[in-house]
């Protein structure tokens, strides 16, 4: 089944100065409008098999989402800033409560996605999440860790790291996991066949990546030495390979995830095939930065355009068995996402 | 609803199994028919929902009983009931290449006077209202903090000195607005260098390195003098205001570019804060020249001490120093010795 992206740049260009404009002229409030239309545009010029999605969502639970968000920002602000003493119970607060906002946004950017006028589901509950993202309680010993400075003991702040380096990828496949096995559409559940050991040899090439642009910083370091001291260029041109190798390793790990993730799903009837490159991703973030740099923004729609585009043009969806597997029910009628629009939590809390 | 009449062909979904059924929609007056191989169906236009015009995709007509219809636009479109009634208008206004340009003039200029203008107007009008005394508690805490992480040290400073300095302090506050607040503090801070600071809630805190590196009673009562501009104009509470009224709103401005993943999306917020604290610098030294005019003493003392500090950290190339964190020194030096001449 081909998979397209037909967005142009001119048209998005077109959406994004009128959109910014009004959000800037209502104070923010029209920026949940915003959202819808960005996103209706690129759902709308993705197209599957000749099919555009349809994104559904209306603004106001995306703007009731904006201003819970808001607010939580401000009392976490207030507290690391004015009221300390309150910081570790907002930070138990935060804990507790960021599964549920795991929950809930996959939960409503999967009700308001529609492909051939069926939504797609996400059934995850809060437990689950719970138990995904706290695996081990590796997050709360960190949180816990930073709040009481375990890292100024060098031994203790060591071992941590390398706790966390270590177990990361599992961590991550866990949660990429439940993001997939609990997101359903026409019935079928995706499946990830992935493993930790997958995830782990993406940031283990990428961290050697970034070794190897140390070794290269170090080495033109040593070679510049006497430089140095005299010429502020000299800097730049010894914390060069560093960049590079950040970005590099960035880009690389972004598509190393992305092609494990997507390569290892199914979905029903469906298979996929991504085929990012790591230097591809670079070279798109670096040309994009300049861009939007050299035209104080003006570029921004140009970007996001070409790597919507990009992105799409290495996703391959395979169809390996009859579509009629997808079987709708009333729960995933399009005009069934409308109607818990009323329901209080019914709020978009991705940003 | 006139009587205008199209025959759209698209692909029928029965909301059942993603499979589209070639079907043609008649639309004549207020009735339409559908008509494929899998559906036959006569229907009021008054029962149809249509989504959103979106730049060129194609637009899906919601119908009675579940199913959907989808079709490439067409104009008649926008005279059936739409899905969302607001969006229209948008839809319209962004379709216009001279509304995108008039947008982008009105972004620009909203952004560069909010920048130039009302965001440090706005911040101040505020801050003003706002009572001193709530910064105490940041303002303590910064400094027992500055105390625990030897970032001080007890000063060295003897103590006649100290109080010459104090009975300066005194003198130079008296009958300012927020005189009973200031509160002077003397630290010594070798990884710090020659510095002084204005923490939040009036605690002026000033290095022994800066205290030695004066000649002259009237410099340190300079640098005092400025710190207390820093107090009396508020800066702390206008900082806190207008770095994170400018950050929220680069964050919507570039929230496009932070969702590719460039680097450069955080640069508008860094810009403005390095643009504010540069003016809250200028501005606590005209604060400092009228007060020391005031008082009877000469500006020239800050630009002699400002040149000296030069001269230091030219030898010593110090992260901290007062003249880093306090930039183009050049220029404050020339508005010193102009505000002397007066």
């Amino acid at each position: 089944m081909a998979l397209a992206f037909r967005g142009s740049a001119r048209e998005y260009f077109r959406i994004w100065a009128v959109n910014l404009c009004l959000t800037l002229l209502t104070c923010g409030i029209f920026s949940a409008w915003a959202k819808v239309r960005k996103k209706r545009y690129f759902y709308s010029h993705v197209t599957l098999d000749g099919t555009p999605f349809q994104y559904l969502a209306q603004p106001i639970p995306i703007l009731k989402g904006r201003i819970v968000a808001a607010v939580l920002f401000s009392v976490y602000y207030a507290s690391g800033h004015f009221f300390t003493a309150l910081m570790p119970y907002v930070l138990v607060a935060g804990m507790v409560l960021a599964p549920w906002v795991i929950v809930r946004s996959a939960a409503f950017n999967a009700r308001y996605s529609a492909f051939r006028n069926m939504t797609f589901q996400f059934d995850g509950n809060y437990k689950e999440a719970l138990k995904t993202i706290y695996w081990l309680g590796l997050i709360p010993a960190l949180v816990v860790g930073s709040m009481f400075q375990w890292w100024g003991n060098i031994y203790a702040g060591s071992a941590l790291f390398a706790l966390f380096g270590f177990t990361f990828p599992w961590w991550l496949r866990r949660l990429k996991n439940f993001i997939v096995s609990r997101t359903a559409f026409g019935g079928e559940h995706g499946e990830l066949s992935a493993t930790g050991g997958q995830f782990f040899k993406v940031y283990f090439l990428a961290g050697l990546i970034m070794v190897v642009a140390g070794v290269i910083a170090g080495a033109t370091g040593a070679a510049l030495f006497a430089s140095l001291k005299k010429s502020p260029y000299a800097f730049v041109l010894v914390s060069l390979p560093v960049y590079i190798g950040y970005v590099l390793a960035f880009a690389y790990v972004q598509a190393g995830i992305s092609n494990l993730v997507w390569n290892r799903t199914r979905l029903g009837p469906l298979s996929f095939e991504s085929t990012l490159r790591g230097r591809g991703l670079a070279g798109l973030y670096v040309t994009n930065a300049l861009a939007i740099l050299a035209s104080v923004g003006l570029l921004t729609p140009w970007a996001v355009i070409r790597t919507l585009k990009y992105r799409a043009d290495h996703l391959r969806v395979r169809q390996e068995g009859d579509l009629a597997d997808f079987y709708g029910s009333e729960t995933t009628a399009v005009r069934a996402a409308g109607a818990e629009v009323g329901e209080f939590f019914d709020m978009d809390l991705s940003l | 609803m006139n009587a205008a009449t199209a025959t759209l062909a698209g692909l029928y979904y029965d909301g059942r199994r993603p499979i589209g059924a070639p079907t043609t929609l008649v639309l004549a007056g207020k009735g339409a028919v559908l008509i494929g191989a899998q559906i036959s169906q006569r229907l009021a236009t008054v029962e149809l929902r249509v989504s959103p015009r979106i730049g060129r995709a194609d637009r899906f007509i919601d119908l009675p009983r579940g199913g959907q219809f989808q079709c490439a636009d067409h104009p008649l479109l926008d005279r059936l009931p739409q899905e969302v009634r607001t969006e229209g208008v948008v839809a319209w206004l962004e379709q216009r290449v001279a509304v995108a340009i008039a947008s982008v003039a009105v972004i620009l200029s909203l952004l560069s006077a909010g920048y130039f203008y009302g965001l440090p107007a706005a911040a101040n009008y505020i801050a003003m209202r706002i009572p001193i005394e709530t910064e105490d508690a940041v303002g303590r805490r910064s400094l027992a903090w500055l105390d625990e992480n030897k970032w001080f040290r007890p000063s060295q400073i003897a103590p006649d000195m100290q109080a010459r300095i104090r009975q300066g302090f005194d003198e130079l506050r008296d009958g300012l607005p927020q005189a009973s607040r200031c509160r002077l503090e003397f630290r010594d801070s070798p990884v710090i260098g020659p510095n002084a600071f204005a923490l939040p809630g009036g605690t002026i805190v000033i290095t022994d390195a800066m205290v030695q590196t004066a000649e002259s009673p009237e410099e340190v009562l300079a640098v005092l003098a400025h710190e207390l501009g820093h107090v009396e104009r508020r800066h702390a509470m206008r900082h806190v205001l207008q770095d994170s009224a400018a950050a929220v709103t680069a964050a919507a401005v570039t929230s496009d570019a932070a969702s590719l993943g460039v680097a450069v999306a955080g640069l508008p917020a860094v810009l403005a804060q390095t643009k504010y604290s540069r003016e809250f610098e200028t501005e606590a030294d005209d604060f400092a020249f009228q007060l020391l005019r005031r008082r009877g003493l000469s500006p020239e003392a800050f630009a002699t001490l400002m040149e000296r500090l030069t001269r230091k950290q030219q030898d010593a190339e110090r992260a901290f120093a007062f003249v880093s964190s306090h930039p183009v020194t050049a220029e404050r030096i020339r508005r010193a010795r102009e505000a002397a001449k007066r």
